[in-house]
């Protein structure tokens, strides 16, 4: 089949996103199907078609996502539902909207890397482990193999303890 | 006016700390939170408020818990029930925020009641978790009730405060985004902008009808 030329090509945008909590590894296929189940869920396969969404790369922590141009509110708004990638909690925090994904490479930032000075802490009676720590915020999780959960705590709640 | 979203669970409810939302309720364009069973305070610039909610309680215990707060910054919020406990609640002054109407009766928050919630300055909250994590009927049924409380909004101009009940960081959503859900109730960007000022609008003393000059 040939291909269209670009007047006859639908338009399409892209959204930036960031998947929280950081560090998560993040299969594309798996929040493909996040994505659409959010998106089908909430407007229905009907409005799902038009959207076309796709999940077009996945770069650290930072997800480009496609849609068609005009759907862009329709998708970020079904993106605010997904909470979950597989068994893990994620958040989608959408950055930034453009006509090409070059332009949203530019505001991909990585994110600094863990300060391990103080990989041990102590909160509320029970030790833990630093897995993530950027400026004041410090994800922990509880020493042992235990219990895996993350806990989302500053830095300032260490020192209280 | 101070965007707040009026309900969050921080640890040991939750499990992020109550700094930790008040970091990432800032990022995401918060100026205040109100969290349960946490002592009011302010951290960096925002403002977090203690919250009593009181649940699967009588009107007696309502009664109990509202006399024992004696911190003017908490926010006292209780659980809808039927009708006639949701009137009394309504009715009684130092109830601020009327919760869970979704999960009511269909019937437990009518014109009366309404009209009440006008007059007493009692908020009545939309709780946005079940719009982002709930999914099929239940989801349904939220909007179908939100819909038809905001057509008794609309007409007795009652408060409305916005909650995400978020029991993580990763629970709370930007401004933006609840802006965006709340469309899907068919509210547009001035009754959200009011809607997320409710908890001021609610906690501040009334003006009072005579001036004297």
């Amino acid at each position: 089949m040939a291909v269209r030329p670009p007047t006859l090509r639908d338009k399409r945008r892209y959204l930036l996103v960031r998947v929280d909590p950081p560090g998560t590894p993040i299969d594309q296929k798996e929040l493909y199907y996040a994505v659409s189940d959010a998106v089908s869920s909430l407007w229905g396969d009907a409005v799902a078609g038009v959207i076309v969404q796709a999940v077009i790369c996945a770069e650290g922590d930072y997800v480009v996502i496609r849609c068609r141009r005009g759907t862009e509110r329709e998708l970020a708004i079904a993106l605010s539902t997904v909470t979950r990638l597989r068994d893990t909690k994620i958040a989608l925090r959408i950055i930034s909207a453009s006509g090409t994904i070059e332009s949203l490479r530019d505001r991909m930032k990585p994110l600094p890397p863990s300060q391990g000075a103080v990989p041990e802490y102590r909160f509320g009676g029970k030790e833990y482990v630093s897995v993530h720590c950027d400026g004041q915020k410090v994800d922990v999780i509880e020493k042992g193999f235990k219990n895996t959960s993350r806990l989302f705590l500053t830095t300032e709640d260490m020192e209280t303890e | 006016m101070k965007i707040t979203d009026a309900a969050v669970c921080p640890y040991p409810n939750g499990d992020s700390s109550v700094r930790r939302f008040a970091l990432e309720a800032a990022a995401l364009g918060f100026d205040s939170l109100v969290a349960f069973d946490t002592p009011s305070a302010t951290y960096g610039d925002v403002e977090v408020r203690r919250g009593l909610f009181i649940q699967n309680a009588g009107m007696k215990d309502v009664i109990a818990q509202v006399k024992r707060v004696n911190d003017p910054l908490t926010v006292v919020s209780v659980k809808a029930g039927d009708a006639g406990f949701n009137r009394g609640v309504v009715g009684y002054r130092g109830v601020h925020i009327l919760r869970g109407i979704h999960t009511a009766e269909k019937n437990a928050f009518d014109h009366v009641t309404a009209k009440m919630a006008a007059d007493n300055r009692v908020a009545v909250d939309i709780d946005l978790s079940c719009l982002i994590s709930a999914r099929g009927i239940a989801r349904q049924k939220a909007v179908q009730r939100y819909r038809d409380l905001l057509v008794l909004e609309q007409r007795f101009e009652f408060p409305l405060t916005l909650s995400t009940y978020a029991r993580s960081v990763l629970d709370l959503r930007a401004v933006r985004e609840i802006s965006g859900l709340c469309t899907i109730l068919g509210m547009d960007l001035p009754d959200v902008e009011k809607a997320l000022a409710g908890v001021g609008a609610v906690t501040a003393l009334p003006e009072p009808a005579v001036k004297v000059v």
